[in-house]
């Protein structure tokens, strides 16, 4: 046993110097000036109007995505389960298909489909219906939040779902629940760890985005994830911008938090 | 005995090309405890599950208490299941899964409270209210299975192979339990197994299926000493089948010898399978049987020693408090009364024909 | 019934918002015209002129490679530590699960800014090294949470039975263990692949020059406009993957076979041509394709010259016939901004060989001493440049030591004749609400001050805080009537009629009229920028020679024509201009306004880092309003 553990090794050493390492060099470089003296500066940035409104915007819209998506993808797992397709690889690689055509692409297509003369309002005008003014508005950036990670939501639900045991719900059933009963009672709780990491994986991408921003909000809309990028890419103050990534990575902590109370096994893992 | 209390009439099903169940009638009395004994894939478990609700039959009835339930959803129905696997609700305590079927049914909390008591003490649970599900062994999460079933009162308890998962030693335990809890609460027990050891120990009646037709109807003690074919003979208990030509009346000729029997009615010269059980067979010396053969075999299985016989081609098994060693010549001999005639199958189909009652 | 209906009606609309965004990139892989804004009819040419496109091309393998060798890495590391991972303790387990996490919860956006600093720290030159090492780690987490589960199920009691047999551990984990967690292992590979393929953020801090993926290619194409090859590069990629996936589902699959008495030999052959043929083969191909367009590129030696431009700022056929002149192979990398550029090289991780900066940059890096003087002795060709250019130089480079005109121009306002109801000559149409939602205003900041400092009369290199105040809350109330804040979409936008005004730099004016007649270019009578982009060399560049050897050819009448004909920017090569062949461009005044119109006009200077700052703060606060 002792040599199997062996085999851990080299991710040991990997995790240590790509994860744990570049971890610290961000609280390093957050928690201290230009000079490298200690400093809370960075981290008091957040509390900026501006940047605060950034966070603020980037907590809302990501809190509406994560919401669509679950609403969205909730029946849609249920459907994908009772489909009752063997070949769960093939509903789970429609899914991830998409991804083969390139992120930025899907996303910018979007543009070309909401423009004033795009393609969603040239169809609308054939119809002599209303046009549809969402680029470079927040709804637009929610939908392509929401494009762009409901599969992130529908496979961890999709794979919680398809593991229950059907003699479970055939119980509930037996017992005298009726449908409604059995799902409030027996698979809604069951597929919480589900539920959860879905949200984490929805939720946290979201809040942190800036590409999405950047392209459906036609730069008009800040999120917190844009004002980082800029400490980093533009304005060249790294101090700020790690100092920034630390307020942010207190969000992750929570929902890793929230992933170890509920989802002790990893059953709800996306894939 | 008591009134007819689940009617099965001509109930058919099958998925896709395959048919499990054919045309297939039954009842189950009040207070019976029915077993639905077969190998796997007989279509037992498939008339559990339409009887439960959690399967509709392509044609036929289910009558229940003079009533068709074909249409019934299982919440509605007045059965209750103890599933294979438990189904335990694994994010509920103990008390909460047993207190499922009563808060749904908006019972007050004290009788909640008491029923639970009640259901807990009844499978030797006491004090396990506020234990998880996934805390417990097998035999508990079973008999937690249970105690959530039987809370609702139902009329009748559907259990499906409920001791497939357990160690012999607990399987022979909550077989009494099982018949103990039967008789306390003087419900139907409908039981699914395939275990023809189980089956004879706690039923009242066993239906022997294969092939999604019933093979036998009977007692225990019907089944076990005269099944009216080889697949129940072969399939309850071991036994010797042998083919065999009804000579006449009380007259079968085995192996090319006659042998004297009780079974009338099946014609002259006509051929049969004879069913002769291990146990059944005195081993005499040589010239006192019917029969000369020699041991090639011999096993001890602690109640009995377990031979094997090769006389006229064909290897007899033989039970026998007396050990014969190995090479010895001996007699074979049966009683009439041991012998069982069976109609042969005309074909190999016909070894599934429906029987009727 | 109707519960069905409904589900097939949820699903079909689930599938319409997945897949409407691919079947748009679909169409316009068939759109004759270059830009997305207009539909031009139909055309195949793209498909072809993609197998010469050698940048998409080099990203493309560059993609493959990485994502094939960092899942592969990726599923070794990865699986090896899944297994000695179950067999650690549950503590120790709990704890490097919980590390394992990390990458797969964290947001891409602080995994790579925390990669970056790691590799600038520890002095990797950011390249294709770090892009691979970044990948690796993202993608372990992938193959470990998808073997996991697999080792949980196996039956351990296996693993001894075959160790009981005499089978010697390696043996037996081969041959007892692995076929049970192989699936695991397969999904894991093709999830890291997958995730590696389709990575954005963590590249886009992570790597280096000259090396791009797919992903980072597009977003700085993004500003510019794809180049349709891009789409039909995606639409084969797509496809091909489809193909396969189909291949794989729908061939005679081993569920049918045992249900069935036998398997025919035909199916069993054909499931072996779907199920492994053909993937192996087109796996195959991919890594044959990768080391051939790989050894094409490492030919080159250390004989290079790094060159860090503007995004579509010099035609690709140059770069060819420089490296067939020279023998100087070309590293090229682009960006967007100069705020984008200077903290690249700035921090020395990458050492650039020329840079093309604008004025008020160049100021800067001068001043912070990032930049190397040239030596004129060879760069002949100077003299091709006008005098009144290098004159204007030396407001930022007061001795014409260290820089070369390549570029310039003014910052002017383009609109839709249609859509304006007269003629337009001020800033102020920028705030006439008649035009609310039909404004593109630039998005960046010393541009979109400069116009706001105009618009009041001041200078556009003010510093006076009132004066910047009194132009923010200008641009604050500017903002509702703002469709959008971009760089260089405005070309497109304009183009696709999407707006009606746009601010924009009067290199595009030209193109954009090409491709729409009813545009129109003017620079406002308050005046605005005039700017001049020029190649220095920075302190650290390695190949300073060959930098210089490459700005010489740039300076060459023929091939700053070539450029100038390819990206439209006023050349101040005065030899170049005279070999314009269409007088109505040679004589544009766009293109080439007169000094009259210039006379309002300003350069923008290097401020200081602080009011630098300011500056930022004060556009971020419009922004975030």
């Amino acid at each position: 046993m002792k040599s199997k553990k062996l085999l851990a090794g080299p991710y040991l050493f990997w995790s240590v110097s790509f994860i744990i390492i570049p971890l610290l060099m961000i609280f390093y470089y957050g928690l201290t000036d230009q000079d490298g003296a200690f400093t809370f500066a960075n981290l008091a940035k957040i509390t900026t109007p501006e940047n605060l409104k950034a966070l603020g915007l980037a907590l809302l819209l990501s809190l509406i995505s994560t919401l669509i998506c679950l609403v969205m993808a909730y029946p849609l797992a249920m459907i994908l389960a009772s489909m009752n397709v063997n070949q769960t690889s093939f509903i789970v690689l429609i899914f991830i298909l998409p991804m083969w055509m390139n992120f930025l692409l899907r996303t910018l297509a979007w543009q070309t489909l909401l423009e004033k003369n795009g393609v969603i309002n040239s169809i609308l005008s054939f119809f002599h219906l209303p046009q549809l003014a969402i680029i470079n508005t927040p709804y637009a950036i929610i939908l392509g939040m929401v494009y762009n990670f409901l599969p992130f939501m529908v496979l961890p639900i999709y794979n919680v779902l398809v593991k229950i045991d059907k003699d479970v719900i055939n119980a509930a059933r037996d017992l005298g629940a009726n449908n409604r009963q059995t799902f409030f009672k027996i698979i809604l709780p069951l597929t919480v760890p589900g539920i959860i990491s879905g949200i984490t994986m929805v939720f946290v991408p979201a809040l942190t985005t800036f590409v999405i921003s950047d392209l459906l909000g036609g730069s008009k809309i800040l999120l917190i994830g844009n004002v980082i990028e800029q400490e980093f890419k533009q304005g060249s103050n790294w101090h700020v911008g790690s100092g920034l990534s630390l307020v942010l990575m207190i969000f992750i902590i929570l929902s890793m938090a929230l992933i170890a109370k509920y989802d002790k096994d990893g059953e709800g893992t996306a894939f | 005995m008591a009134n007819k209390l689940i009617d099965i009439v001509n109930v058919s099903k099958s998925y896709g090309d395959n048919l499990v169940l054919d045309e297939l009638n039954l009842y189950i009395r009040e207070n019976e405890f029915l077993t639905l004994l077969g190998p796997s894939g007989c279509g037992k478990t498939t008339l559990l599950r339409i009887l439960g609700g959690f399967e509709s039959c392509d044609s036929g009835h289910i009558i229940f208490d003079g009533k068709n339930i074909n249409n019934v959803p299982p919440n509605k129905r007045q059965l209750n299941t103890v599933f294979q696997k438990y189904a335990l609700f694994s994010h509920m305590s103990i008390a909460e899964n047993i207190a499922f079927g009563l808060k749904i049914k908006g019972k007050s909390k004290a009788y909640i409270n008491d029923k639970i008591r009640y259901a807990l003490k009844l499978v030797n649970l006491d004090g396990y209210e506020n234990r998880t599900p996934d805390s417990l062994s097998g035999g508990q999460q079973q008999r937690i299975a249970i105690a959530r079933a039987i809370v609702n009162e139902p009329k009748v308890l559907l259990l499906d192979e409920p001791l497939g998962a357990l160690d012999l030693k607990l399987r022979q335990d909550m077989q009494y339990e099982l018949i103990r809890l039967k008789n306390e609460l003087g419900i139907t027990f409908i039981y699914v197994t395939h275990d023809q050891e189980e089956a004879l120990t706690m039923s009242d009646t066993i239906v022997v299926m294969n092939q999604g037709y019933i093979q036998q109807i009977g007692t225990p003690e019907d089944i076990y000493n005269e099944p009216e074919n080889a697949f129940v003979a072969d399939f309850i208990g071991e036994s010797n089948i042998l083919p065999a030509v009804m000579v006449e009346d009380k007259l079968v000729k085995i192996l090319g010898v006659n042998f004297p029997c009780v079974d009338v009615g099946f014609g002259k010269n006509k051929p049969v399978d004879a069913v002769i059980r291990p146990e059944d067979i005195d081993l005499v010396k040589p010239e006192e049987g019917l029969l000369e053969g020699v041991v090639t075999h011999l096993i001890f299985k602690g109640v009995h020693y377990e031979m094997e016989v090769s006389a006229n081609n064909f290897d007899w098994l033989v039970h026998s408090t007396d050990m014969v060693p190995v090479g010895t010549t001996v007699g074979i001999k049966v009683d009439p009364f041991d012998i069982q005639i069976m109609k042969k199958p005309e074909s190999e189909d016909e070894e599934a024909v429906p029987v009727e009652e | 019934m109707i519960k069905n209906t409904l589900q097939k009606i949820y699903l079909g609309l689930i599938f319409i918002l997945l897949y409407a965004p691919i079947i748009t990139l679909v169409v316009l892989s068939f759109n004759n015209s270059k830009t997305r804004a207009k539909w031009g009819g139909f055309t195949g040419k793209w498909y072809v002129a993609l197998f010469q496109n050698e940048q998409i091309m080099n990203a493309l393998y560059t993609t493959l490679i990485i994502a094939l060798l960092s899942a592969l890495i990726a599923t070794l590391i990865g699986t090896a530590a899944a297994i000695g991972i179950q067999a650690m303790r549950k503590r120790v387990r709990t704890a490097m699960m919980a590390v394992t996490n990390i990458p797969m919860l964290n947001a891409d956006i602080v995994t790579g800014i925390s990669l970056m600093l790691l590799f600038i720290a520890f002095r990797f030159s950011l390249g294709f090294a770090t892009i691979l090492m970044a990948h690796i780690t993202f993608n372990i987490p992938y193959v470990i949470l998808s073997v996991m589960p697999k080792l949980k199920q196996t039956n351990r009691r296996t693993y001894e039975a075959a160790l009981d047999l005499g089978a010697s551990p390696i043996y037996a984990f081969f041959k007892v263990v692995f076929p049970d967690i192989l699936p695991g292992v397969f999904s894991g590979f093709l999830l890291a692949f997958t995730m590696s393929l389709d990575d954005f953020v963590i590249t886009h801090f992570t790597k280096g020059p000259g090396v791009d993926t797919l992903s980072t290619k597009i977003y700085s194409e993004v500003r510019k406009g794809i180049k349709p090859e891009m789409y039909a590069l995606s639409t084969l990629l797509f496809v091909s993957v489809l193909i396969l996936l189909i291949l794989v589902n729908v061939s005679p699959s081993s569920k049918e076979g045992s249900t069935r008495k036998y398997v025919s030999k035909k199916s069993k052959a054909a499931r072996f041509v779907f199920r492994r043929l053909v993937p192996a083969v087109m796996a195959i191909v991919i890594i044959a394709g990768g080391f051939f367009y790989g050894s094409k590129r490492s030919v080159s030696g250390d004989n290079q010259v790094i060159v860090y431009n503007w995004g579509e700022y010099l035609d690709p056929e140059v770069i060819t016939i420089f490296e067939e002149e020279t023998g100087i192979s070309v590293v090229y990398e682009e960006y967007e901004t100069n705020e984008i550029m200077y903290p690249k090289v700035q921090s020395g991780a990458i050492a650039y060989d020329v840079v093309c900066p604008s004025d008020y940059m160049i100021q800067r890096m001068i001043e912070n001493d990032l930049l190397a003087e040239i030596n004129f002795d060879h760069i002949p060709n100077i003299k091709n440049i006008g005098t009144q250019y290098m004159e204007q130089s030396r407001q930022f480079d007061a001795e014409n030591k260290y820089s070369v005109p390549y570029c310039w121009g003014t910052v002017g306002i383009l609109y839709n004749k249609k859509m304006v109801e007269e003629p337009i000559d001020s800033w102020s149409v920028l705030w006439d609400e008649t035009y609310k939602d039909n404004i593109l205003m630039q998005d960046s900041v010393r541009d979109a001050f400069a116009v706001a400092l105009k618009y009041l009369g001041y200078s556009l290199n003010s510093t006076d805080l009132d004066e910047l105040e009194a132009a923010k809350a200008l641009l604050i109330e500017q903002k509702p009537l703002v469709q959008a804040y971009v760089i260089d979409q405005v070309r497109d936008k304009m183009i696709g009629n999407e707006a009606a005004i746009g601010v924009i730099y009067s290199g595009e004016a030209i193109y954009t009229q090409l491709e729409n007649p009813d545009l129109e270019y003017v620079i406002p009578k308050e005046g605005s920028n005039v700017w001049i982009d020029s190649w220095v060399i920075p302190k650290n560049a390695k190949h300073k020679e060959n930098a210089e050897a490459f700005i010489n050819f740039l300076c060459r009448p023929d091939i700053a024509k070539m450029n100038f004909d390819y990206i439209t920017y006023s050349t101040p090569n005065i030899e170049a201009r005279k070999l314009i062949e269409d007088p109505a461009i040679r004589n544009s005044t766009i293109a080439f306004p007169d000094a009259s119109e210039l006379e309002r006009c300003e350069t923008f200077q290097f401020l200081g880092d602080e009011n630098d700052v300011l500056y930022n703060e004060l556009w971020r606060e419009i922004k975030s309003k």
